[in-house]
């Protein structure tokens, strides 16, 4: 309940900057009755109006069974999980396709319950195989970088 | 009959061994897709997006593979309900109740054919319903202008809220989320840049694929971090894999019925397969009273909601065709497809490109067959890729995923806001937000506004515009009583839990 108003009232501060942020949005010259202003807020208004009602009277969330309560231990698996998402998105071109989807894999099937032996030898075989399959089968180019060199 | 003739040219296009070929790749992805956890229908024709466009696919192909695609999604995910007894997506949950204790008993094989069997023949009621309805419809739709569009589109947002159950409320902001979500971009009307933040990543506006991917994949690969259960056990199928004509025979009748029912279902906007397997399988429960063993492997029980899937999932494209307005999040994504192919589906793709429409429409029926085909010999197969680990597949599925982003653009802005909508969206899931509307709203954002804006100018401001037609009228009537519905609903919860302490 507590969480759901914090995320509601989150929510409905960053709609009200939003709006605020529309407001100067206005065409120098128009051929239309409705400019690009009004549009963005009417939803944000809409938004605003069910995001106040959230907060005064949030609705109960229903857990599955198996879905265990957040405790501390899962937190930290899932932030070390965006981390790694992150880290994945930042070296994709610099590292290259192949290094950086080792580099995040193998700590990822760490974190989802792997061994390190075989995590490594699976991911390392499937960034190989998904390299060649996507960027040499299927025309969809992807960065070799520091792989560079092999290439010539 | 030009109908028939259209259908026989669209048979044309299907069958042609190029179209044959992808639609069989199609089936099979899509039941792997289904199967795994963490992917689903959604974002497994939305992975595809890219890669049929890199491909060099010509549109009807790309049509072909990504409905092929999403038939087979629908297949797959039966398979892990019955075998695990773990719904692979959210519309089989009804497909356990009965399927799984129907493994038990040793029938996992006719258990498993028979549901294939059940939704094929939903799939084929609805895609007769298709080409019953969906040329007039076009043909009706062509009258409609801006106006009603608007008023169409308002409808399918507002039905969304009004089929929730549960939670309307949040279901609406959801979709004004995802409504808003489309704004952000260059305004193509006055060139105003609206919510970029001077990031020239943002100009274009959101990816589509960047947001269904961050929205869905990532946070369900969030998700399965938490849950703790891992390598459960399959329950084997072996012995007779075939159902036998008796037990066809058996739940005939309760094909018939459900296929009707979810071809309606699926028509209607934001109803989709879930509801539309629950309503089934309550249906059947309640006229088969106290003769149904349902629950306990009762084969009507299985049948019931197979049927409603897959008529359901193919009665969804009758408006995204039709009126270019999609009714659920799978084929949402496909118009997002379409567009990247610069094909607007409306009542005008009927009358300008047959070939697409009537090539998929032929291909619905090839798909269906092949995946009733499939589906006995490759069991064995499919049973042992759900023995894969999560530690092994979560992994990949964030690689492929990334490929999938970085596909579009070429990017890694694009993956690092995958990341930041993937988180977002796992935040949403667990205050119990539902997603798919998300998607929808912003689909159907840009054409509202656009839609809003043109029918504006035309009355040169005047609002009266948007309620002045019949169209239009009849439409906000309809969605008066559809935005009635959730609040009636509550009301007669209230009153009924007053109800039980007064009797106490």
């Amino acid at each position: 309940m507590l969480l759901q108003r914090i995320f509601a009232a989150a929510l409905l501060l960053v709609s009200l900057s939003l709006a605020l942020m529309a407001w100067p949005y206005q065409a120098a010259f128009s051929y239309e009755p409705v400019g690009p202003r009004a549009y963005p807020l009417l939803m944000l208004g809409l938004m605003g109006l069910g995001l106040m009602y959230l907060i005064l009277r949030p609705t109960p969330i229903q857990h599955s069974d198996e879905e265990p309560p957040l405790d501390r231990a899962t937190l930290i698996k899932i932030g070390l999980c965006v981390a790694l998402l992150l880290v994945f998105a930042g070296t994709f071109e610099s590292l290259g396709f192949i290094l950086a989807s080792m580099l995040v894999g193998i700590p990822m099937a760490r974190l989802y319950g792997g061994r390190w032996l075989p995590g490594a030898l699976i991911i390392t075989l499937m960034s190989i195989s998904l390299y060649l399959l996507f960027d040499k089968l299927m025309d969809v180019p992807l960065p070799l970088g520091l792989l560079d060199i092999l290439e010539n | 009959m030009d109908t028939l003739g259209y259908l026989g040219q669209g048979f044309g296009v299907a069958l042609s061994p190029y179209n044959l070929v992808t639609a069989l790749c199609g089936t099979l992805i899509g039941t792997v897709v289904g199967l795994l956890p963490g992917l689903g229908p959604i974002n497994g024709v939305a992975l595809l997006i890219p890669i049929a466009f890199a491909l060099g696919l010509p549109p009807e192909s790309a049509l072909i593979l990504l409905a092929a695609v999403y038939l087979g999604c629908e297949y797959g995910g039966r398979i892990s309900s019955i075998l695990l007894n773990i719904p692979g997506e959210a519309s089989t949950v009804m497909t356990t109740l009965d399927g799984y204790p129907m493994a038990r008993q040793g029938m996992a094989g006719v258990a498993l054919s028979l549901s294939a069997w059940s939704s094929f023949i939903g799939a084929f009621i609805a895609t007769c319903g298709m080409v019953l309805f969906a040329p007039l419809l076009a043909k009706w739709a062509i009258a409609f202008g801006p106006a009603e569009y608007f008023v169409l589109m308002v409808f399918a947002i507002v039905c969304l809220g009004g089929m929730a159950g549960e939670r309307p409320l949040k279901t609406f902001i959801a979709a004004l989320i995802g409504l808003f979500l489309s704004c952000v971009g260059i305004d193509a009307n006055s060139g105003v840049y609206r919510f970029t933040g001077d990031n020239i990543h943002l100009t274009d506006g959101i990816q589509f694929v960047v947001l269904v991917l961050g929205l869905f994949s990532i946070s369900e690969i969030l998700l399965l971090l938490e849950k703790t259960h891992r390598g459960q056990e399959a329950v084997k199928a072996t012995g007779r894999m075939m159902f036998n004509f008796k037990e066809a025979a058996s739940v005939f009748v309760v094909n018939i019925r459900c296929g009707l029912l979810g071809f309606i279902m699926g028509v209607l906007p934001g109803a989709g397969a879930t509801l539309a397997s629950a309503v089934a399988y309550m249906t059947e429960k309640r006229l088969a009273g106290t003769s149904g063993t349902f629950g306990q492997g009762d084969k009507r029980g299985l049948a019931a909601p197979e049927t409603a899937i897959g008529a359901s999932a193919c009665g969804a494209l009758v408006p995204m065709l039709t009126l270019g307005v999609p009714g659920s999040g799978t084929t949402a994504v496909m118009i997002g497809a379409l567009s990247l192919y610069n094909i607007t589906p409306g009542p005008l793709l009927f009358q300008q490109q047959p070939d697409i429409v009537w090539g998929l429409i032929a291909s619905l029926f090839i798909a269906n067959i092949m995946l009733v085909i499939l589906n006995i010999p490759m069991i064995r197969l499919f049973t042992r890729i759900l023995a894969v680990p999560n530690w092994a597949l979560v992994p990949v599925i964030a690689i492929i995923t990334a490929i999938g982003v970085y596909a579009v653009h070429a990017t890694t802005f694009d993956l690092f806001l995958m990341v930041g909508i993937g988180i977002f969206g796992y935040i949403l899931r667990k205050l119990d937000f539902p997603l798919s509307p998300v998607l929808l709203g912003f689909i159907l954002g840009g054409l509202m506004e656009q839609n809003l804006r043109r029918a504006l100018s035309i009355s040169n401001g005047a609002l009266e515009i948007l309620w002045s037609s019949p169209i239009t009228f009849g439409v906000w009537v309809l969605t008066a009583i559809m935005l009635l519905v959730p609040l009636l609903r509550i009301w007669r919860k209230r009153s009924a839990q007053r109800r039980i302490p007064a009797n106490a």
